[in-house]
């Protein structure tokens, strides 16, 4: 009789146990290790997105970390998401080039990797199951749409000249916003002539420096092409410090910034970005990527034109 | 010989004044390429964004001529920056300003009392506090970018942005800082000391020269230069990443020693720092106006800054080589 009552006991222990294990193997297990957090709002934010829709499906969990910007400590926490054995790794590279070797073993190791944000270079694609982000190219071929329209409508699509301030030299963003624009402008407007190029950095005091430069060395800017709002700004404040009116400034990342001097109507335009969507996608991609789903290798989830005109359809950037 | 000048009287005014001759040989150079390099508002443009970095080498310059480094400068403005553009929406641009200028010059005496009391090595001390105020400003902002809300309505736009009888206020507060730190340096037994600290520490000691305190000074200084500098900075741009100052510690130390202060300590003036800014400065804003490649830029920046020290030296020793081959 004792003896059947302890056996009966184990075995519903056991059961129970295997029960709980079972449950556990149901959800999926995601690693992802970010580029920054912290040293943007954006990044910060996405953060907290990608946190707060982990918290919000139940089917997921997540181990997330964050590599500070620092390749050798990323390439150390793919290493250790292989170890835990999670069923798919999301990457915000912190260097394109230098993570390839361990995107490359933990795609030997079965497990699925999705890149986030900025993709890594071409020779790793191989190794990758899918990228989800903004399309840059497009961002920057928007960019020169908003700019060649409001010339058209402002009558001097045939005189105009226009000054780019573009990101931080060798950001593969930077350089495919610039490369979007560059292209694209010509096509949509051919009389319009870019004058000259100069990076700004991603930062705001650099790219107001480089305006006051090109006011005193050009009488004639007509637009103002940065890539990223924050850097748009900066030129935007040169401007009105040299009482210089009647600019057109475009952007792209619509910042919060950026959107209170549209609303002003001192700012034209951007591309709206949002690292809720940006973090969410990512997400998505992971799930589907481990439901067995087919997507295409480029993921791009949409970052639409924001003007002036347009502006009350989105609401104010949380960064 | 009254009224004329020797051979030596040129050579001595050549030994003294070498950076001062290569800053014109490349203003001369940069307004060859392009005439507006001269151009009133282009000088006083330069002027105006290179008050920042000068108010931070003011500083800098007495904890070099003390014979120590000061590396945490750009993180510390960044810090700055992001407290008074904070606190200012919170408690008002009138109490805002002096908490941020207590709290920086907290740092700077944390800073002082490492180096000076506890004499623990200033590169290792402030290369640690570079990065340890970064991590203090992204926890205090929680790594957003702070922004003033109603730019419009506020007086706090007149440090960086306003104009005293047509001079910017940003020159005018480098101006008179300068004028300061240069009388306080130039003039007084404090400045002897730091000189008499920095030349060597311990027959300074031997003096009866308080070292220890005259070091803590010194970082005092760095950090209320700072400080005046993120009041600029903040005020200038009414809103600011955590970054702002990320690399221009090295900017100012390059102004500092390309001003002919030595990385040894004992040797250096607050005038011949503002040549150093200044060359950077015009070097940065002539290279934009030349519209040069701006990946040659970084080489060519390199390039000019060697020949000016090189000058420098060479004016010093009266020959371009080297006597020791």
């Amino acid at each position: 009789m004792k003896l059947r009552n302890i056996l009966v006991a184990t075995t519903a222990i056991a059961a129970a146990s295997i029960a709980g294990s079972a449950a556990a193997a149901d959800k999926m297990k995601i690693g992802i290790t970010q580029n920054n957090v912290g040293v943007d709002s954006y990044q910060t934010t996405y953060d907290k997105s990608f946190k707060e829709a982990v918290e919000a499906n139940d089917n997921v969990e997540a181990v997330v970390l964050d590599a500070g910007g620092d390749v050798a400590r990323q390439i150390a926490q793919i290493e250790d998401l292989i170890q835990q054995q999670v069923q798919a790794i999301i990457i915000w590279p912190t260097n394109g080039e230098a993570v390839i070797p361990a995107v490359r073993k933990a795609h030997k190791a079965g497990i699925p990797v999705i890149v986030t944000n900025s993709n890594i270079a071409e020779a790793g694609f191989e190794f990758v199951k899918s990228f989800s982000g903004p399309d840059n190219i497009t961002q920057g071929s928007r960019s020169a749409e908003i700019m060649c329209d409001k010339f058209k409508e402002m009558g001097i699509e045939t005189t105009a000249q226009v000054v780019q301030i573009s990101g931080q030299p060798g950001y593969t963003t930077a350089i495919e916003r610039q490369k979007g624009f560059d292209d694209r402008l010509p096509e949509v407007c051919p009389d319009v002539t870019i004058v000259e190029t100069q990076p700004g950095d991603w930062n705001r005091e650099k790219s107001q420096k480089v305006m006051e430069a090109f006011l005193v060395k050009y009488d004639k800017i007509d637009g103002v092409y940065s890539g990223d709002d924050n850097m748009g700004v900066g030129a935007l404040n040169a401007a009105k410090a040299a009482g210089r009116d009647g600019i057109i400034f475009v952007g792209a990342t619509n910042f919060a910034v950026g959107y209170e001097a549209m609303e002003k109507g001192e700012y034209w335009g951007s591309i709206y970005q949002s690292p809720v969507d940006d973090a969410k996608a990512a997400l998505k991609t992971a799930i589907d990527v481990l439901e067995g789903k087919e997507l295409p290798f480029l993921n791009y989830f949409d970052t639409p034109k924001i003007t002036q005109d347009n502006m009350s359809d989105f609401t104010k950037p949380v960064f | 010989m009254a009224g004329g000048f020797t051979k030596s009287d040129i050579g001595g005014l050549l030994a003294k004044q070498g950076i001062l001759i290569a800053f014109v040989i490349f203003m001369i150079g940069f307004t060859v390429a392009n005439e507006r390099f001269l151009a009133p508002e282009n000088i006083m443009g330069v002027v105006r964004s290179s008050a920042i970095l000068g108010v931070m080498a003011l500083g800098v310059t007495f904890v070099v001529i003390s014979g120590n480094l000061d590396l945490s400068v750009g993180s510390m403005m960044s810090f700055s920056t992001i407290v008074v553009l904070d606190l200012h929406d919170k408690i008002g641009p009138e109490l805002a300003i002096p908490a941020m200028f207590a709290m920086t010059l907290c740092l700077g005496a944390f800073i002082g009392f490492l180096v000076g009391y506890l004499k623990l090595n200033s590169l290792i001390v402030t290369l640690g506090m570079l990065s340890a105020i970064h991590g203090l400003t992204l926890t205090y902002s929680g790594g957003k970018n702070m922004d003033i809300a109603n730019k419009g309505e506020t007086w706090f736009a007149v440090f960086g942005q306003g104009s005293f009888l047509g001079i910017p206020v940003p020159i005018l507060i480098f101006g008179l800082l300068a004028a300061l730190l240069g009388m306080v340096l130039g003039k007084t037994p404090f400045g002897r000391k730091v000189y008499a600290v920095g030349g060597n520490g311990v027959a300074a000691t031997f003096s009866g020269i308080p070292r220890a305190r005259v070091v803590f000074t010194c970082y005092l200084l760095s950090s209320l230069c700072v400080a005046t500098a993120g009041l600029i900075q903040a005020s200038r741009s009414m809103g600011s990443q955590n970054t702002v100052g990320q690399g221009l510690e090295l900017e100012v130390l390059a102004a500092v020693i390309l001003g002919g202060a030595s990385l040894l300590g004992g040797s250096g003036t607050i005038f011949k720092t503002i040549i150093g800014v200044l060359i950077l400065g015009f070097i940065q804003n002539g290279l934009l106006l030349v519209g040069l490649q701006f990946y040659a830029q970084y080489v060519v920046t390199w390039v000019i800054i060697i020949l000016a020290v090189w000058l420098d030296i060479a004016a010093k020793r009266g020959r371009l080589l080297s006597p020791i081959a």
